[in-house]
């Protein structure tokens, strides 16, 4: 495969089965050299979005060779915007580029956007992640109506308390629940993460998108009877892990620890008034976490990123 | 260089010679190359999270007493993200080739057929 920079263009030439199968003389020893294909007659373009792609000319149907997991959008096709203020500034406070950038819109494809998306004031990003986070086999029905008797089951709770409190007390009760429901998952995230890393082997099991060959660092010598195989490592984490870790936790907390025949939107709505006020399991869990990276701080060297 | 040649290299029936390639794998070329080496990094932003430890040891694990600490670890870890990005991007720019995780995707997409049907 060659990247042809002098066209712009990252071109991959498919295997030509004649040269390939054919002689000996093809065939390379060991599998860390990059695989040489031969050049079949014509030039081939494909356009993938891992590869960012200038042309996109037509694709031949090669034999024996489906493409699977593809998008029906093609790389120019760009995201809606379904956020009213971005269209409602006036135009003297735009930017340049905002102002390229809206023009460009009139005139290029844009996809559609997905049926859970509105551009409605009540929408809310934190609120639809959390429901598709609940939703089960597809069911976002129940799943939304479960969300709202939860904000339901939180605003009736907190305007009984609010009833029941003297005047100096009603000013301190919050009985917005979007505001409950964003202050708790707040108060639920973790500062910082651990993560499994393997030690006296081949390979170190960092995020996902690090798996690299590496020989193991030279360690100081360690007494004969222990010697640690795996260790936790504190790690910090992106925003949008820790975003996803508290409504995960929020979750599992609310669909296993409870008993057979309460409902969700009541031990939800429990939990996030608990979480609210920095108390219940999850923050529990929160602190169990940031307790053992504490503990394991002297691990934080063996990172390597 | 053109490829080296396998005439009367391997272990055969018809080759008269003691083998001079011995190989325990078939010598087909597979669909994944290797990874490149990569030069080790070392952990970044330990002295902001020793900081931010330090403070929840003296305050029980309570983050709002710790807000000052805890804001600047995550101002730390997303520079050292950043740099990081830059470093990728500046590494597989345009001189080099791909990188070996596109091009396994790559040779999976479109793989080199060791069988003719």
């Amino acid at each position: 495969m060659q990247c042809r920079t002098d066209l712009g263009l990252c071109v991959a030439f498919p295997p030509s089965p004649v040269t390939r199968s054919g002689t000996q003389k093809a065939a390379f020893v060991g599998s860390s050299w990059p695989a040489k294909m031969a050049a079949p007659a014509g030039k081939v373009a494909r356009g993938w979005s891992v590869l960012a792609l200038t042309l996109r000319t037509a694709v031949p149907r090669l034999p024996g060779l489906t493409q699977v997991r593809w998008s029906r959008y093609s790389p120019e096709y760009r995201d809606p915007q379904t956020d009213k203020e971005y269209y409602r500034k006036p135009l003297a406070e735009l930017t340049e580029e905002e102002k390229c950038e809206q023009e460009l819109r009139k005139t290029q494809l844009i996809k559609a956007a997905p049926a859970a998306k509105t551009s409605s004031v009540f929408e809310d990003p934190v609120i639809s992640k959390f429901i598709n986070m609940m939703m089960k086999g597809g069911n976002k029905v129940l799943a939304r109506s479960l969300m709202t008797q939860t904000l339901e089951a939180v605003k009736r709770k907190q305007f009984e308390k609010y009833h029941a409190a003297s005047a100096e007390e009603q000013a301190t009760i919050e009985r917005n629940p979007y505001t409950i429901f964003h202050q708790a998952l707040k108060n639920c995230e973790p500062v910082i993460g651990l993560v499994p890393i393997l030690r006296g082997g081949h390979f170190y099991q960092g995020p996902g998108s690090l798996r690299i060959h590496q020989p193991p660092p030279p360690r100081p010598a360690t007494p004969l009877p222990f010697r640690p195989r795996c260790c936790v490592v504190p790690v910090p984490l992106p925003a949008r892990r820790r975003r996803f870790l508290a409504m995960k936790w929020m979750l599992t907390e609310c669909r296993e620890k409870k008993h057979r025949r309460t409902l969700m939107p009541e031990k939800l709505s429990h939990e996030l008034l608990e979480a609210f006020h920095n108390q219940g399991p999850v923050i529990k869990k929160k602190h169990d976490m940031h307790k053992m990276a504490e503990a394991n701080r002297a691990l934080a060297h063996y990172r390597w990123w | 260089m053109a490829t080296p040649s396998l005439r009367g290299r391997l272990p055969r029936l018809g080759n008269p010679r003691k083998p001079i390639l011995k190989p325990n794998k078939p010598l087909i070329l597979a669909n994944r190359v290797g990874e490149r080496r990569r030069d080790k990094g070392e952990a970044t932003c330990i002295t902001e999270m020793s900081v931010m430890m330090a403070c929840w040891k003296q305050n029980e694990f309570r983050d709002e007493a710790c807000r000052k600490e805890i804001q600047d670890f995550f101002d730390c870890a997303s520079r050292a993200e950043g740099a990081r990005k830059m470093r990728s991007i500046q590494d597989t720019g345009e001189s080099r080739n791909l990188p070996p995780m596109k091009l396994n995707k790559l040779l999976q997409r479109f793989p080199n057929k060791s069988h003719v049907s």
